[in-house]
């Protein structure tokens, strides 16, 4: 019962950053445009949330919220390859990917915020509320940041969903033509798509440093980004769904650390490769229902190519 | 022609349709936007503390003056051709591998596994290595394309998620029993002189280059006479007119990414063999984004491919003394090759389009 208790408070904490990306991902995505950076977007906002704290103090929101924005600044820089320039989204999310490594790693040297440890945000304490047996530890006893991701799917659920700007979203990731000739502005709405989404993207990466390492090295989120384009895929680019994953995937990761702590040996490297396995096999299972394949936006990846039609 | 009334409100700025470009003034852009993504990685390294004319000598004048550095350069390059055809030939079929680096440490992996098992006489051990490694990397892409092929996975992920689990896997294998028995660091055991490629004779130049040329050579060759590169062309321009025509699409992106891994096999042996001797951690490491980015520059065409990962050797050969003299971190040259090829590919903007420009 105890290890239960342990293992299922730790699950929020796992799951947040996986639940901040993916709606991310969804944002961005439903407009459209096809993003394969979010590794590279993960990176930056890890990065300089960890930044923010070295440099600046004890401001884990603010860390958090800069995070978020750099994550939105690089997002501005995809957005301008795609949308404006119409580079192939493939490779313009690679080279995001490539561009944050390289930049993470110059940046956080030349700062000098390499392998430096802070407090960053820790859980909070609703008194009495903690005591309650049972679900005081699993629901009363996390960061701030955790209630936030829920408050999040909810706004982004009602936008999306239940309002015109919602509408115009999805109908772009749909058939940009009939937008643009209903006098919508596709190419604005995939840019705000983006940066936007690429926020929560950078949010994802600064709940990595600010909330669970607290210290920055090269390359911390280990591919996170790609897993949560998995989550994605299994979401079926839905925000329901999308929680369910980040939640069954959050289970998953603070399973592991549960089972070497009442002493189930397995090989550190097995180990370490299970998160990988584990949504290489959730990638399969999802694509066993063919409902899945068809769930994308319909024009997820092509640029809108006005000039071009004929 | 092509003067279809395109509507912009609220800029001032037009976009036209141009008439395809020549090949002349295609390579004049393309030139234009390699120095460009030069310029804007001078001005961060300017940035970051070293001068200018120390940027000049390290990168040009000490590399073309120095028979050392030249042949340093080339080395370097060798298996950066055979990552870009992997990637190419990968693509031909729109597989993207991204999924290189997870097949250069299995190729790298069955190579060494010859070579401290001692496995085969002496005088084939190279031969032997050689082909493991091939089909080292064969084995690990098979996974991803069987998905592909049969469940529509999308291969840039499951390439992507391989190559982690390949790295925990490499790791396991130099913690555990493959640390070297003689010094106790985490790689493997150096190779026997005659399980290194040979030397050609000329400086540090070794067969690798030798292999290179062939593969790029063999895969060109393929490309552009063989009957299997019309299948190719034709599948990358339309899977459906592919279909249509009554070619097995499956079959030949099975086949098509067995070459893929085989090649990215093959790329994990020279660096292992060719370059440091033995297996290392972290050998593979950058090789997998620069294949397919060297790829994308080349158009995909091996002969491109060969002088691309030349301009690619010299920047990492460059970026290796700037690390050792001005301590820049490394993964400058990373950032290096991805600001390049963002502008090669924002470039293709200015090759499509004319802005037209009326306030």
């Amino acid at each position: 019962m105890d290890f239960l208790i342990f293992w299922l408070s730790n699950v929020p904490g796992f799951a947040t950053p996986f639940a901040l990306g993916v709606l991310g991902m969804i944002i961005c995505e439903r407009s459209g445009v096809l993003n394969l950076g979010a590794e590279g977007f993960v990176l930056v906002g890890a990065m300089s949330g960890a930044g923010v704290l070295i440099s600046v103090g004890d401001v884990p929101f603010v860390a958090l919220l800069i995070a978020g924005l750099s994550g939105s600044l690089l997002g501005l820089l995809f957005g301008f390859l795609v949308t404006i320039l119409r580079v192939n989204q493939v490779i313009a999310g690679l080279i995001m990917v490539f561009l944050a490594q390289g930049l993470t790693s110059l940046l956080s040297r030349n700062m000098d915020w390499v392998n430096k440890p802070f407090a960053g945000l820790s859980k909070l304490n609703t008194g009495i509320l903690t005591e309650i047996p049972v679900i005081g530890p699993i629901i009363f006893q996390q960061d701030l940041l955790v209630y936030c991701t829920l408050l999040f799917y909810l706004v982004a659920f009602y936008f999306i969903y239940r309002t015109s700007i919602g509408l115009r979203l999805r109908a772009v990731g749909e058939n940009p033509d009939a937008v643009d000739a209903a006098g919508g502005d596709v190419i604005l709405i995939r840019l705000l798509a983006v940066t936007i989404g690429t926020f929560f993207l950078g949010l994802a990466g600064g709940y990595f440093t600010v909330v669970v390492s607290k210290i920055w090295v090269d390359g911390i989120s280990g591919g996170r980004g790609w897993i949560i384009i998995a989550l994605v895929i299994f979401a079926r680019w839905q925000l329901s769904r999308a929680l369910l994953g980040a939640v069954i995937f959050g289970c998953i990761e603070a399973l592991i650390p549960r089972l070497a702590a009442i002493g189930v040996q397995l090989p550190q490297y097995f180990v370490l490769m299970m998160p990988y396995a584990i949504t290489l096999l959730v990638m399969v299972w999802s694509n066993l229902n063919p409902k899945n394949i068809k769930a994308a936006p319909a024009s997820l990846g092509r640029p809108f190519l006005r000039e071009e039609r004929h | 022609m092509n003067s279809y009334p395109t509507i912009n409100k609220r800029k001032g700025v037009k976009l036209e349709l141009r008439d395809p470009m020549n090949f002349v003034n295609k390579f004049i852009v393309l030139i234009l936007s390699i120095f460009t993504g030069l310029f804007i990685s001078f001005i961060i390294l300017v940035l970051s503390g070293v001068s200018g004319s120390a940027l000049w000598k390290e990168f040009v004048v000490y590399i073309f003056t120095s028979e050392k550095n030249l042949s340093s350069v080339l080395i370097q390059a060798s298996p950066f051709v055979v990552a870009g055809l992997a990637a190419a030939v990968a693509f031909k079929a729109r597989f993207w591998n991204i999924g290189i680096e997870g097949q250069m440490i299995f190729g790298a992996i069955a190579a060494t596994y010859i070579a401290i098992n001692d496995i085969g006489p002496g005088s084939v051990r190279l031969l032997l290595m050689f082909t493991a490694a091939g089909l080292g990397g064969v084995f690990w892409i098979l996974l991803p394309a069987f998905l592909k092929i049969k469940l529509d996975v999308n291969e840039i992920i499951s390439t992507l998620l391989m190559n982690y689990i390949a790295f925990n896997f490499l790791l396991h294998l130099l913690y555990g029993s493959w640390r070297d028995p003689s010094t106790g660091f985490p790689n493997s055991e150096q190779y026997d002189v005659f399980e290194i490629l040979p030397l050609l004779g000329w400086q540090s130049l070794n067969f690798s280059s030798v292999i290179a040329v062939l593969l790029v050579v063999i895969i060109f060759w393929l490309f552009v006479s063989s009957r299997f590169g019309f299948v190719l062309n034709v599948l990358h321009a339309s899977s459906d007119m592919a279909k249509y025509m009554g070619i097995r699409v499956s079959l030949v992106i099975l086949i098509v990414t067995v070459v893929s891994g085989f090649l990215s096999g093959i790329c994990g042996f020279l660096v292992s063999s060719g370059i440091e001797s033995r297996m290392t951690q972290s050998f593979f490491l950058g090789f997998g984004f620069s294949g397919i980015l060297i790829s994308f520059l080349a158009r995909d065409n091996p002969i491109g491919i060969l002088v691309v990962s030349l301009l690619f050797a010299t920047l990492v050969i460059g970026g290796q003394s700037l690390q050792v003299f001005y301590q820049i971190p490394f993964a400058m040259v990373q950032l290096m090759q991805a600001i390049i090829v963002m502008c090669v590919a924002a470039s293709e903007f200015f090759i499509r389009y004319r802005l037209i420009f009326s306030f």
